[in-house]
């Protein structure tokens, strides 16, 4: 997906989808030709918000039917719909606002595509040439705000160089270590008229360095087959650049060839089904004890497209003391960034995993494997042995319910908090990119727009929503857009009237001190009734399975409320700073 | 295209960031030429900023090409330190090339303006001291005089300490440029 020829191919596909685009020459306004240039990229989902700096470019949209506007409620919700968009389809997704305001508030979403390297171009307004510079009304300094939030960016000084930066912005969004990249794009040059030649306006950025996708070193690669038939207690970890690479057949083939488990970071989960006899879990601050400990004594990581972020590595000098490092990314900066690597490959993950799949031998490692699922099965006993009958819904009720209600075939999104992380443990991921989430900066708002964007880029697919009750109402606004596009999305809020990751830190670290951490929350069954949606809530596990199946039975957007545990905490967690061998479980 | 030897070396060499031995930092200048488009330079700052490059000089001019800004940054850092930051620099879209050298491995030179007080008296005194570190006097007047002097940092700080006694009024310092030696 991320290859350059790839990308052509793709662009070819547009220009000869597009009904508008045609190869001869016209005059056209600014306006046209950013939708002519959009168009041409196979664009089809715009989500944005008008405003006074981008109204001509509003003005030209309904001429081009092919390119389908939704009126978000707020910016940064476009943003993130544009985002999950890009994560779900593998295409950019694409968010427009106006100057000032409209895109001081993209930058959330521009930020949080940014961490998770996922394709989004933001189009935004911006005062007039001779105003820009002289406080005007509703300007901003948006290339200088977006500058370290997004891959690249740009501010459109001539009509005549408009469709070229539209090409070059989507080519940077999706090649390389894909990312955000924003067009601002002044009202005067919306208006300026100039000629425009489609079949001219693709510019080369061969100079861009990113954009090469390099190919495995064959010396590294023999180096790396060499380490794995020597290593006794190896594992493979998997980030989201295998997803975003679209690798998982050619991960799988590797770990199948060589009986290596598996260990998938937060983003990484569904890249590797969670029921193959290979899979062991998340790492880091809240994966499962076994995992960690699992990297406590490995000898070997292979490490594929992750970038062993702090949330993973806990204290850096205490990661994995004993394993040497094998570590494959499509970006040079992030080799050697954390860890050394003593075997270092710079290439996308699908070409790395298909060449080392090739060049290992098969092994067999049945004694680790037995060890690992030794210590799995103690964790897993401890477990059942603390769990008491409750008569509240638990989160595994409500995880396992989607699971088996929907087939195991929903996408599911997440929001951020302790209800992200017990979807990412608990939830049984058994289909490739059906996790969705902000891992990165843990941006808690984003998965009812995001998960917005999933469904219409995938609208076959059913896509459910967890969320807390504290993150659902920031973004809450977006119903009414759900309404009005009848995309139809189902929401399970775990409701435990706290910031509940606030309030568990606060519990561990800060004397139970619940400072502005208890919340209070809409009846969420007459909102949803407000915006013409349906809601229901659940306060006994026994009603969970048939909640669900009621939400899916029932046609639109539907909200269920779920009344959970207030107090409940995701164990275990590595304390920040810790060792992630040294993790705080639940007392008996 | 496969890495060639050489970045696969550089790649090899960088260890993590997060275990920068203390008191390993030492003088590192950075070549950069970047397309001299909107918002280059920020870029290219902004990164040396977030990335807590400790940063001695920095300098932005014409290169050989038109529309391409050389820029030479002198940086306090640890190896592994600022193979990364060479790293993230490259990642910037504007920019074309990332030289790095130690200190003293390129040609490196600066240029100073000094504003030295002076009397009638030991006007030619300075003058000549002057002279013997290649500095030229370019403006006269009755109770100052300019001196223009080129070439490496240490040999700028040497002539300010000889000036010292005389006072130096105002000081204008170039910072360095580099140039790689041909073999």
């Amino acid at each position: 997906m991320t290859t350059t020829a790839t990308v052509t191919q793709e662009s070819g596909d547009a220009r000869r989808a597009s009904t508008h685009a045609t190869d001869e020459a016209r005059e056209l306004a600014g306006s046209h030709i950013l939708c002519e240039a959009l168009v041409r990229e196979g664009v089809e989902l715009l989500y944005g918000y008008p405003g006074g700096a981008i109204m001509p470019f509003y003005d030209a949209l309904p001429a081009y039917p092919r390119l389908h506007h939704v009126l978000v409620r707020h910016e940064q919700a476009a943003a993130h719909a544009a985002d999950g968009y890009a994560r779900a389809t593998g295409k950019v997704g694409v968010c427009v606002a106006t100057s000032g305001p409209g895109a001081t508030n993209l930058v959330t979403g521009l930020a949080t595509a940014y961490m998770d390297s996922t394709p989004v171009v933001a189009i935004t307004g911006q005062v007039g040439r001779p105003f820009i510079g002289r406080d005007a009304f509703q300007e901003t300094d948006v290339l200088g705000l977006t500058l370290p939030i997004t891959k690249h960016n740009f501010l459109v000084r001539r009509v005549e160089e408009l469709a070229d930066v539209v090409h070059e912005a989507f080519q940077l969004a999706r090649s390389g270590r894909p990312g955000p990249v924003l067009i601002d794009v002044p009202k005067d040059v919306q208006f300026a008229k100039t000629v425009y030649r489609p079949a001219a306006s693709v510019r080369s950025i061969e100079l861009y360095r990113a954009t090469r996708v390099p190919q495995p070193a064959p010396e590294a690669i023999q180096q790396a087959a060499r380490l794995i038939a020597q290593a006794r207690r190896p594992v493979i970890m998997s980030g989201h650049g295998v997803i975003l690479s679209n690798a998982y057949s050619e991960l799988r083939a590797l770990a199948e060839k060589t009986n290596i488990p598996v260990i998938t970071t937060l983003l990484g989960l569904s890249a590797f089904p969670v029921d193959h006899p290979l899979f062991l879990g998340m790492p880091g601050m809240h994966g499962p004890a076994f995992v960690n400990r699992a990297i406590g004594v490995t000898d070997l990581i292979i490490g594929v497209g992750l970038r062993f972020d702090d949330r993973v590595t806990g204290k850096v000098s205490e990661f994995a003391p004993q394993a040497q490092i094998i570590h494959i990314d499509i970006d040079p900066s992030e080799l050697n960034k954390v860890k050394p690597a003593i075997v270092p490959i710079l290439a996308d993950a699908k070409a790395a995993l298909a060449a080392l799949a090739e060049a290992v031998e098969p092994g067999d490692h049945r004694e680790w494997l037995s060890e690992l699922r030794q210590w799995e099965a103690e964790e897993q006993e401890r477990a059942r042995r603390l769990s008491r009958p409750v008569p509240y819904p638990t989160p595994t009720d409500i995880l396992d319910a989607i699971y088996e209600v929907t087939d195991g075939e929903a996408i599911v999104v997440s929001d951020v908090g302790q209800h992200q992380m017990w979807t990412a443990r608990f939830y049984k991921w058994t289909h490739p990119n059906s996790h969705i989430t902000s891992g990165g900066l843990g941006t808690m708002g984003f998965a009812l727009p995001a998960a917005m964007g999933v469904k219409m880029g995938r609208p076959e697919a059913t896509v459910w929503v967890v969320a807390g009750d504290g993150g659902f109402q920031m973004n809450i606004q977006e119903l009414a857009t759900l309404r009005d596009e009848g995309v139809e999305i189902k929401v399970a809020i775990m409701n435990n009237g706290y910031l509940g990751m606030v309030r568990q830190w606060q519990e561990f670290f800060h004397q139970r001190n619940y400072s502005e951490t208890p919340i209070s929350s809409p009846d969420y069954v007459k909102l949803a009734e407000a915006y013409g949606l349906t809601g229901m809530r659940v306060e006994r596990r026994e009603e969970v399975q048939a909640a669900v199946q009621k939400a899916m039975q029932t046609p639109g957007t539907v909200i269920i409320d779920f009344a959970i545990e207030a107090e409940a905490n995701v164990y275990p967690m590595v304390p920040p700073g810790a060792a992630i061998t040294d993790m705080i479980i639940e007392s008996e | 295209m496969g890495l060639n030897m050489t970045e696969q070396a550089v790649i090899s060499a960088r260890a993590g960031q997060a275990d920068i031995p203390p008191g390993s930092a030492r003088l590192y200048t950075l070549v950069l030429l970047v397309d001299d488009r909107q918002g280059a330079i920020d870029r290219v700052v902004n990164v040396l900023r977030r990335r807590r490059a400790n940063m001695r000089t920095l300098v932005v001019g014409p290169s050989e090409e038109a529309g391409v800004a050389r820029v030479t940054v002198v940086v306090d850092d640890a190896e592994v330190g600022v193979e990364h930051l060479s790293e993230q620099l490259r990642k910037i879209v504007d920019v074309r090339q990332v030289l790095l050298f130690p200190a003293g491995q390129a040609i490196e030179r600066e240029l100073a303006l000094v504003k030295v007080s002076c009397t009638t008296a030991n006007r030619r005194e300075i003058i000549e001291l002057g002279q013997h570190f290649g500095a030229q006097a370019v403006d006269l007047a009755p109770e100052t005089l300019t001196l223009q002097v080129t070439g490496r940092g240490e040999q700028v700080e040497q002539l300010l300490e000889r000036l010292q006694p005389y006072g130096i009024r105002e000081l204008a310092r170039s910072g360095c440029l580099a140039i790689a030696r041909d073999e």
